[in-house]
């Protein structure tokens, strides 16, 4: 249900199903593998469906898989499903994983493996809106204005009482 | 071989005879004025009718499986019970069609008008129909089950009854469309406009809910998705059997009907408020448990009981914390951990557009379902369960 990438669209090598390929694939035009892929691949678009596997080094733009990854992945933007084997790296500015119904199919299994996702601009201005946050809520809690949603309860009767307003600096806080 | 070629039957037309019944598989009549035609009954398996002028043409119970109706004009066409298994109908101008009892399993009808068609009790499974445009369409008792509706328009569509199970309506248009006992379970309805929609009784089990628009809604006794429900939009929802806008729901209730987990007692739900902070805490929640943590945590241990959920909102900070046991794990805020794995057997961890998550994950045994929202920022170690990679390394050693 997917829709396609926008780099998937007009020309592209195919690596169709039944097909074997090892080695180093280099390709100016979006690369979609439906077959076996064995090596490292640079392409400015990568699609694997699900009869497909790329065991490798892949560099990339735009990568969608349905199929089955393994090796060190990097790319601008990913769509993921599939399975993601055991000893992989995956490094995207961007990475979708949709979230499968409770009682579906997993939309990705992984094995053991590594993800990078995100920009170093991306974790700047996340950790600067969190440290807002936190400012905003040591001022609050200096107020006394702690007010949980209507309807819900506080903190339950097994946690401890929280302090009053002592907060670390928001950039350790943060973990930045 | 067909039985009539191409211009015979131009001509039989021509002068008001029928070609009922006729064996016209895989026939050329690209673009050929047709309006009114009778192909009652005919096999136009396969057959060439791209761009068509078939408009009031009757099609009854016609074959016309894989046949190419690209850009046809098929206004007001009877094709009530006719095959159109696989049928291209790309673009197809099928406004007031009759398609009662007809089959489109499989048929393309990406960018088709149906605005006024009838559908009902029609086969649509795994169709096509994306950017396609149903307003005010009859589809009661349809099967869209597996369709791709993303993006069509479905406004005041009567939809009663249909099977809708995991079809794509992301961005669809159902705004006051009747959705009475429809079944939606597992199908997708994110940033889709159901404002004003009557869904009473409809089975949202595992939907996807994201972005929806509901106000106004009719939502009595509808079945929940059985999942939190995150970031839909919505003014009110009506919540009275008669629709008469009695009953009217607002805030958080919203969403707790839509995902029909409205707990039993207020107990269960947890709320860590902006401005507390927790040191070296252990925290353990019951099962069935709702958490909400808007937060500082540094150096606790939250155990989670089976099916708990807990959602660590856009000022929630865990920092060198550790979460344990069975639970959904939504992450909008910051999840940072450096030492251990952070999330140890959890069922479900969703990280959203804003969340950020540095650690390691030990997934539960039954492996963990991940979602991952772009913009989301990560520094994640997936591991298997221990058991699991105990196992694994024994095999290899």
């Amino acid at each position: 249900m997917s829709e396609p990438m926008h780099g998937m669209q007009g020309r592209r090598t195919l690596v169709e199903e039944g097909t074997s390929f090892k080695g180093s694939l280099s390709s100016t035009c979006p690369v979609e593998v439906k077959g076996r892929v064995e090596g490292d691949v640079t392409a400015p678009a990568l699609s694997v469906s699900a009869s497909g596997s790329v065991h490798g080094k892949v560099k990339v733009g735009e990568m969608q898989s349905h199929g089955e990854l393994a090796g060190e992945f990097d790319a601008d933007v990913v769509q993921l499903s599939g399975s993601v084997k055991d000893r992989t790296i995956i490094r995207a500015k961007s990475l979708e994983v949709k979230l499968s119904p409770a009682e579906g199919k997993m939309q990705v299994v992984f094995g053991e493996c590594q993800l990078e996702v995100g920009s170093e601009a991306a974790r700047s201005e996340l950790a600067a809106r969190s440290a807002e946050a936190l400012v905003r809520s040591n001022e609050k809690a200096a107020k006394g204005s702690s007010v949980p949603p209507e309807q819900v309860a506080k903190a339950p009767s097994t946690a401890p009482e929280p302090p009053k307003a002592s907060v670390r600096p928001p950039t350790d806080a943060n973990g930045a | 071989m067909p039985e009539l070629t191409a211009d015979l039957v131009l001509k039989k037309i021509k002068i008001g005879e029928k070609v009922d019944r006729a064996d016209l598989r895989g026939l050329v009549l690209t673009r050929a004025v047709l309006e009114g035609a009778s192909f009652r009954r005919c096999d136009l398996d396969g057959a060439n009718l791209e761009g068509a002028r078939l408009s009031k043409a009757l099609f009854k119970n016609a074959s016309l499986r894989e046949a190419f109706l690209a850009g046809a004009d098929l206004r007001e066409a009877n094709l009530e019970s006719a095959d159109l298994e696989g049928a291209n109908l790309l673009g197809a101008k099928l406004v007031g069609a009759n398609l009662n009892r007809a089959n489109l399993e499989g048929a393309n009808l990406q960018g088709a008008d149906l605005s006024g068609a009838r559908l009902t009790h029609a086969q649509l499974e795994s169709a096509t129909l994306g950017g396609a445009r149903l307003v005010r369409a009859e589809l009661a008792h349809a099967d869209l089950s597996e369709t791709d509706l993303s993006t069509a328009k479905l406004d005041e569509a009567d939809l009663t009854s249909t099977d809708l199970s995991g079809a794509n309506l992301e961005e669809a248009s159902l705004a006051r469309a009747q959705l009475r006992d429809a079944v939606l379970r597992g199908a997708t309805l994110i940033r889709a406009d159901l404002s004003g929609a009557d869904l009473r009784r409809a089975n949202l089990t595992g939907a996807r809910l994201e972005g929806a628009l509901f106000t106004g809604a009719r939502v009595r006794s509808l079945v929940g998705t059985g999942a939190p429900v995150v970031g839909i939009r919505a003014e009110w929802v009506d919540d009275s059997e008669d629709a008469s806008r009695a009953v009217r729901v607002t805030g958080p209730q919203i969403a707790a009907l839509l995902s029909g987990m409205t707990p039993s007692s207020p107990s269960h739900k947890r709320y860590f408020g902006r401005g507390d902070v927790l040191r070296n805490a252990h925290l353990e929640f019951d099962t069935g448990a709702a958490v909400e943590i808007e937060s500082l945590f540094e150096h606790c241990t939250i155990a989670l009981g089976e099916g708990t959920e807990l959602v660590v909102g856009r000022g929630g900070v865990l920092s060198g914390c550790q979460i344990q046991g069975a639970g959904r794990v939504t992450i909008h805020g910051k999840f940072v951990e450096r030492e251990g794995p952070g999330i140890v057997g959890a069922t479900q961890l969703v990280v959203s557009s804003e969340g950020f998550l540095v650690g390691a994950i030990e997934q539960a045994q039954d492996l963990t379902r991940f979602a991952f929202e772009p913009g989301c920022y990560l520094r994640v170690q997936i591991l298997q369960a221990k058991k699991e990679r105990t196992t694994k390394s024994g095999r290899q050693s």
